[in-house]
């Protein structure tokens, strides 16, 4: 039972850590937390499902199409709602919750009840030990894998990336050297958004997709990002992957309707004792 | 109590000051349930039995020469929106409502009803204490828990042979209410329950549920849970290579089932609230009412369908025909009714409580349709 909780847990981590490098994107940059996240994550698992059902696309190019079509979303949203609410941390978190439950309900107008989504990525059961589990699972973790490596990837060798750096240390002092301020934080949004939409289609198939399915994975991904270190990449997916194997082992082995309970408990002590996260560093006030 | 009769006096007084001029004043009739949300599909069969059973009525003339207007309130499947929606259908104010999906939702909404004074005729909820002696406007048409979820635990030993069954159920009013009422059953049949394990209603991932009930190694799994985390379960627990059967009560009795497991839920046994092989009455029903429906952007959905047309059109109709839109008469015709429906073997009746005292249906499904259960 023990390596079905925990296999299951991790592939059920990945994706709140995926959704949690949203969080930990858009927070860097520019230290306001955006709650919208969890939705963005579930308008992806749709764009999968509309893009699936008409392209027939296999699954890589499917991801690829998704993940460009959540970035062009995030790039306009920026432009259009973002940058306006940006200037204040309340006026941000006030209005991305506004924008979460605006994309929530659009959804609901063309999908009120759960729709199927189709099996991209094979109905095989693979089978660890005692362990079965839907192939669905390994693009999850090696999905997962290679987004850090992308991004980790982009972070150290790209223009961008340094660009993205840069505004993340000091955005007054990066403009003046001439980086496009404005244009990386539009990047920003727009890769969290791919980040978030790539997690949506990935557990399309696993799950039926439905409009409400981003409010319970928005949190525990925000927590993912706050329980690792907000401001770190490898703290966020540390994070995921730690409150979806605790959440797992505590409704196999303690109390399944309580499971959500009991992963959160340990999680509020764990924020008592380290407050910045596992992996977060103490980020000084800049006057 | 007394506010309330107040409010219906007044109502009263308004109604008949209007009739005097208006001779075709509208009856409004109130349909509630989750028309979004996890209910979607069991709120869409609502609606649309309420629109067959409506349309009929007023092709034939109406009550009285006065047609029925109806009034939809979608409550996304939330008690605490129900409460709302419940509260709109009171300010229209509407005659009556027939629908309401979902015990947690009727047990929220109800309060409004009953505290208004508004005659409410319940199609979709199960939990035993939905109809007490406490509620004097609420009826229910469908069965409650405790018959379905008794008669379930009866023939899953005594009929399908199950000796190591697994329960796995949803934490809210309906999945407890059946838990509770089915293990009773099972400790009088002498059968201790291998593995009890429940979830919540927004739960997608069923992984700890499951293995831990893979670990009891059963041959049946009781699932007292609705669409869609129903069908996900079933899917799940094969992918984990569970092959108990399933059993279940009218949670399960939704068409959805099949098109979202259609494989897992293959030989599942349960009961239902609506069968369409019972008589050839309901066979010819269901017949219409697919072809009305099947044109539109939602799929039919027969089973909860049936009861908002059989309510509003053997119940509600001819006790409004006898007593007109006064609501107390109108509860009282109500509670006092009895007869025969299509698709109930022998005649129904309310009993003190409000609930409708009937003989329920037992359903398999079999290539992915459910079909009448017929095993020993």
């Amino acid at each position: 039972m023990f390596d079905q909780l925990f296999i299951g847990g991790l592939a059920t981590g990945c994706i709140y850590a995926v959704v949690g490098l949203g969080f930990t994107l858009v927070y860097r940059t520019l230290r306001m937390v955006n709650f919208a996240q969890g939705q963005v994550f579930m308008i992806g698992a749709f764009l999968g499902l509309v893009t699936a059902e008409r392209a027939h696309l296999p699954a890589l190019p499917l991801l690829f199409v998704v993940s460009a079509i959540a970035f062009a979303l995030g790039m306009v949203l920026e432009r259009l709602v973002f940058r306006r609410l940006y200037h204040s941390h309340e006026v941000f978190i006030v209005g991305t919750i506004g924008l979460g439950i605006v994309l929530t309900n659009v959804v609901r107008v063309f999908f009120p009840g759960p729709v199927p989504f189709p099996k991209i990525f094979g109905s095989h059961v693979v089978q660890i030990g005692t362990a079965r589990f839907q192939e669905t699972y390994v693009w999850v973790v090696i999905s997962t894998l290679v987004l850090v490596v992308l991004l980790h990837a982009m972070f150290t060798y790209t223009r961008a990336g340094r660009a993205l750096r840069a505004v993340a240390a000091d955005a007054e002092i990066a403009g003046t050297v001439g980086v496009n301020v404005n244009r990386t934080i539009a990047l920003t949004f727009g890769l969290s958004f791919a980040v978030a939409a790539i997690a949506g289609v990935l557990i399309g198939p696993l799950y039926f997709v439905s409009f409400d399915m981003g409010d319970m994975v928005g949190l525990k991904a925000f927590s993912a990002a706050v329980f690792g270190g907000i401001n770190s990449i490898p703290g966020t997916i540390l994070g995921g992957l730690a409150i979806g194997v605790l959440e797992n082992l505590a409704g196999g082995y303690i109390s399944s309707a309580y499971k959500d309970l009991v992963a959160f408990a340990i999680l509020l002590v764990m924020l008592i004792w380290r407050p910045t996260g596992l992996l977060g560093r103490d980020m000084p006030v800049k006057v | 109590m007394k506010i309330g009769k107040l409010v219906s006096a007044v109502g009263m007084m308004g109604c008949m000051a209007m009739a005097i001029p208006a001779i075709a004043q509208d009856i409004k009739l109130g349909v509630i349930a989750g028309m979004s949300g996890p209910g979607t599909s069991y709120g869409i069969g609502i609606r649309q039995g309420a629109e067959m059973a409506v349309k009929e009525i007023n092709a034939a003339g109406g009550i009285k020469g006065r047609k029925i207007s109806l009034v939809i309130a979608d409550d996304a499947s939330d008690p605490a929106q129900s409460v709302t929606a419940m509260q709109r259908l009171v300010n229209e104010p509407v005659d009556l409502v027939v629908g309401g999906f979902g015990s947690s939702q009727v047990l929220a909404n109800m309060d409004v009803a009953e505290r208004a004074g508004m005659p409410y005729i319940v199609v979709g909820a199960t939990n035993p204490n939905i109809t007490t002696n406490k509620n004097k406007w609420t009826f229910r048409v469908i069965l409650s828990d405790s018959i379905q979820a008794e008669q379930i635990a009866e023939v899953a030993v005594k009929r399908l042979g199950m000796k190591r069954i697994a329960v796995i159920n949803d934490a809210n009013d309906y999945g407890v209410g059946n838990r509770n009422v089915f293990l009773a059953r099972l400790k009088k049949l002498g059968i201790e329950p291998v593995a009890v394990v429940s979830y919540q209603s927004a739960d997608k991932d069923f992984t700890a549920q499951l293995s831990r009930i893979r670990e009891a190694n059963p041959d049946g799994i009781a699932v007292f849970g609705t669409v869609p985390a129903a069908p996900a379960i079933m899917n799940q627990a094969r992918d984990l290579g569970i092959k108990a059967r399933f059993i279940g009560t009218g949670g399960l009795a939704n068409e959805e089932l099949m098109t979202l497991a259609p494989k897992a839920s293959e030989g599942t046994v349960l009961t239902t609230y609506f069968n369409e092989d019972v008589d050839p009455e309901a066979k010819a029903w269901a017949n219409r009412y697919v072809k009305e429906f099947s044109g539109s952007s939602q799929p039919p959905h027969p089973v909860l369908a049936a009861w908002e047309y059989r309510a509003i059109k053997f119940i509600a109709a001819p006790c409004l025909e006898s007593s007109g839109t006064d609501k107390d008469k109108l509860r009282q015709c109500i509670g006092h009714w009895k007869g025969k429906i299509f698709g109930v073997p022998g005649e129904a009746y309310f009993d003190k409580t409000g609930q409708l005292i009937q003989q329920s249906v037992l359903v398999e499904v079999v290539k992915g349709a459910f079909q009448p259960f017929k095993g020993k």
